[in-house]
């Protein structure tokens, strides 16, 4: 069958410059020659003058192409890799000359390709939906949070009296009726306002939590230095220590730097972790309060000789009921809100509580206050954590 | 009046953004599967639309529908249609920070693209429509099974269903999911809506009762915010 030269010149070029296929001819090495239009934008424009086993991907194996050729009609699905830096299938042809070079003539797997593209759109759907869900889900749990912070505040504000009403009483009847009770029933007496007031410790943390998580903190101001903040919580800190015989070292350097401080809530910091130190000490081991200048503003350090802590133990110990923290020495129950209290307090005013522990080697709990405490003392949520 | 969701207002559109000009470029990256180019597009229009249905409608839809016209003209391949819009699904995402913890009305919608429809991506913005008006959307994706989705209204107590169909081919299979629906819960508002009814089919659908074709997300806020009242009044 004679083929019109116009019409053969016409099909060639239409090969080599537009047909999506891979058109090129394997020398006797087996290296490319004469790779069409369409091979060098798929493979590389400098694929001239490699072997064909060099384009095939590294985890495939070169098949035998000469005997491929032996069978021109058969279609053989052979991965490249692409320009572009992914494997892609062809099905590929091959055809003998008599010189031994062959022609290799590749197109694209279309099925393949297919079924891939369906495969990628599908993963970006569900990717997707998750990315919408998570949304959804976490907007679901920051309303939660807030219904729970308001209810806890509700709740703990209504608990309160009444729990004020016992303890009162309480004492009222241990001090002036003490002659007329026996011994027993001034136990039963004691147990109860041990009870009680343990139970308002308890609200009373609820309450701060519920405040600070709403984010109503409000800080009162005040230029305070390190001195006058300590002296604030010394006669109370000392008798917790000594109820237990603890020793409390306090060492405060000269300090002339004054910090912006509601002086009253980072007191109760200093208590909380002064408490935390002592119930983790046994009788005649020591725990030091120190406050240094630490540009820009100041630290307090509180440090005991306890069990100290494992990195695990560290996480969540300043998250409202993280209770990562050794048993207490004397079987001391905690509420497990003092230093997720003390965290936000800190943060409240621009500064920051870390601890560094090892165990066996005591715990040392710092926090650092910047000279200005923020503007806007409302509390920021922490949205991000959910 | 339409109402609009308080967050929205509280955003100040910029006068001096030119929507047409990015627009323009936003939809040359999506033809050519620029994604950064389209992230930056999209957050543009973000910082500078007031509401949310705007951007989807002007931006996302009508770049989708551009799309679509180039592909039934044969000057894109069927790959791109499909990268373009595999981009606008995961640009959406942006949305989101907008979108959820607004106040909530209490009312639940279940959103699907119905069976044998691959087309979703109409489906999720009806879905974000419906959260921005303070409804929780549970959206189920493309292709829904109908008894998956008879299962799930039921066991979310839906207020309203929304089905949505892009293929004409498909809208028996609308027809067919929205008369089971109306069987098993006979008051339940059904909104549909979508390309193939925009082609034809919507008297064949509004014959079942309580069924609102519905064209635009324009058409949405507006039985969204009479249905809001509703259920504020009652």
């Amino acid at each position: 069958m004679s083929v019109d030269p116009e019409l053969a010149a016409s099909m060639l070029a239409y090969v080599e410059d537009s047909a999506p296929i891979l058109a090129f001819r394997l020398d006797s090495e087996l290296r490319v020659r004469a790779p069409n239009h369409h091979a060098r934008r798929t493979l590389g424009g400098n694929i001239e003058g490699n072997t064909f086993s060099s384009l095939l991907p590294d985890f495939m194996v070169t098949p035998d192409v000469a005997s491929l050729a032996a069978t021109p009609d058969a279609v053989t699905l052979i991965t490249l890799g692409t320009a572009t830096g992914m494997p892609e299938s062809f099905g590929f042809r091959f055809f003998a000359f008599g010189d031994g070079s062959l022609l290799a003539l590749g197109s694209p797997d279309v099925q393949e390709q297919a079924r891939l593209q369906t495969a990628f759109l599908q993963l970006n759907q569900e990717l997707n939906e998750r990315t919408r869900q998570l949304h959804q889900a976490n907007a679901q749990l920051r309303e939660l949070d807030q219904l729970k912070t308001q209810f806890l505040g509700m709740a703990a504000h209504d608990l309160r009296r009444p729990i004020s009403v016992i303890t009162t009483y309480c004492e009222f009847v241990l001090n002036e009726a003490r002659s007329k009770l026996s011994t027993e029933h001034q136990q039963f007496l004691r147990t109860s306002l041990s009870a009680a007031t343990r139970m308002k410790q308890l609200i009373d943390g609820f309450l701060d939590l519920a405040v600070l998580e709403s984010g109503r903190l409000q800080l009162d101001l005040m230029p305070a230095s390190a001195a006058d903040l300590v002296a604030g919580v010394l006669p109370t800190a000392q008798l917790i220590a000594s109820r237990k015989q603890v020793v409390l070292l306090v060492d405060i350097a000269e300090q002339p730097d004054q910090v912006s401080a509601d002086a009253p809530k980072l007191q109760q910091v200093l208590l909380n972790l002064i408490g935390n130190a002592v119930e983790h000490s046994l009788p005649g081991q020591r725990v030091w309060l120190t406050a240094r200048t630490q540009p820009p503003g100041l630290a307090f350090t509180v440090r005991d000789e306890g069990a100290g802590l494992a990195p695990e133990q560290q996480a969540r110990l300043f998250e409202a009921f993280g209770r990562g923290g050794p048993q207490k020495t004397a079987g001391e129950r905690s509420t497990g809100l003092g230093l997720a209290i003390a965290r936000m307090v800190v943060e409240a005013h621009g500064g920051r509580i870390w601890v560094d522990s090892q165990p066996g080697g005591g715990a040392s709990f710092t926090f650092s206050i910047p000279a200005t405490a923020p503007q806007t003392q409302a509390l920021e949520r922490h949205d991000g954590a959910i | 009046m339409m109402a609009t969701p308080p967050t929205q207002q509280a955003l100040p559109a910029d006068p001096s953004f030119d929507r047409e000009a990015s627009y323009q470029v936003y939809l040359a990256a999506l033809l050519s599967g620029d994604r950064e180019r389209c992230r930056a597009c999209f957050e543009q229009w973000l910082a500078a639309t007031a509401d949310l249905r705007t951007l989807y409608e002007d931006l996302v839809q009508r770049s989708l529908y551009a799309v679509g016209e180039q592909w039934q003209q044969g000057k894109i391949s069927v790959a791109a249609e499909h990268l373009a819009t595999a981009i606008s699904d995961s640009l959406l995402h942006l949305c989101y920070p907008r979108l959820f913890g607004l106040p909530r009305t209490g009312q639940t919608v279940v959103v699907a693209a119905t069976a044998n429809e691959q087309h979703h991506l109409g489906a999720r913005m009806v879905a974000d429509i419906f959260e921005l008006h303070g409804w929780h959307a549970h959206f189920l994706g493309a292709n829904t099974p109908p008894a998956g989705l008879l299962e799930l209204i039921g066991r979310m107590r839906a207020d309203a269903v929304a089905l949505s169909s892009t293929v004409s081919a498909n809208l028996p299979r609308l027809l067919q999911t929205a008369r089971g629906i109306r069987a098993e819960f006979p008051d339940l508002p059904i909104i549909v809506g979508g390309q193939a009814l925009r082609r034809g089919g919507q008297e064949r659908v509004e014959q079942i009762a309580k069924v609102h074709c519905l064209n635009t997300l324009a058409d949405l806020e507006s039985w969204l915010s009479d249905t809001n009242l509703d259920v504020r009044r009652s």
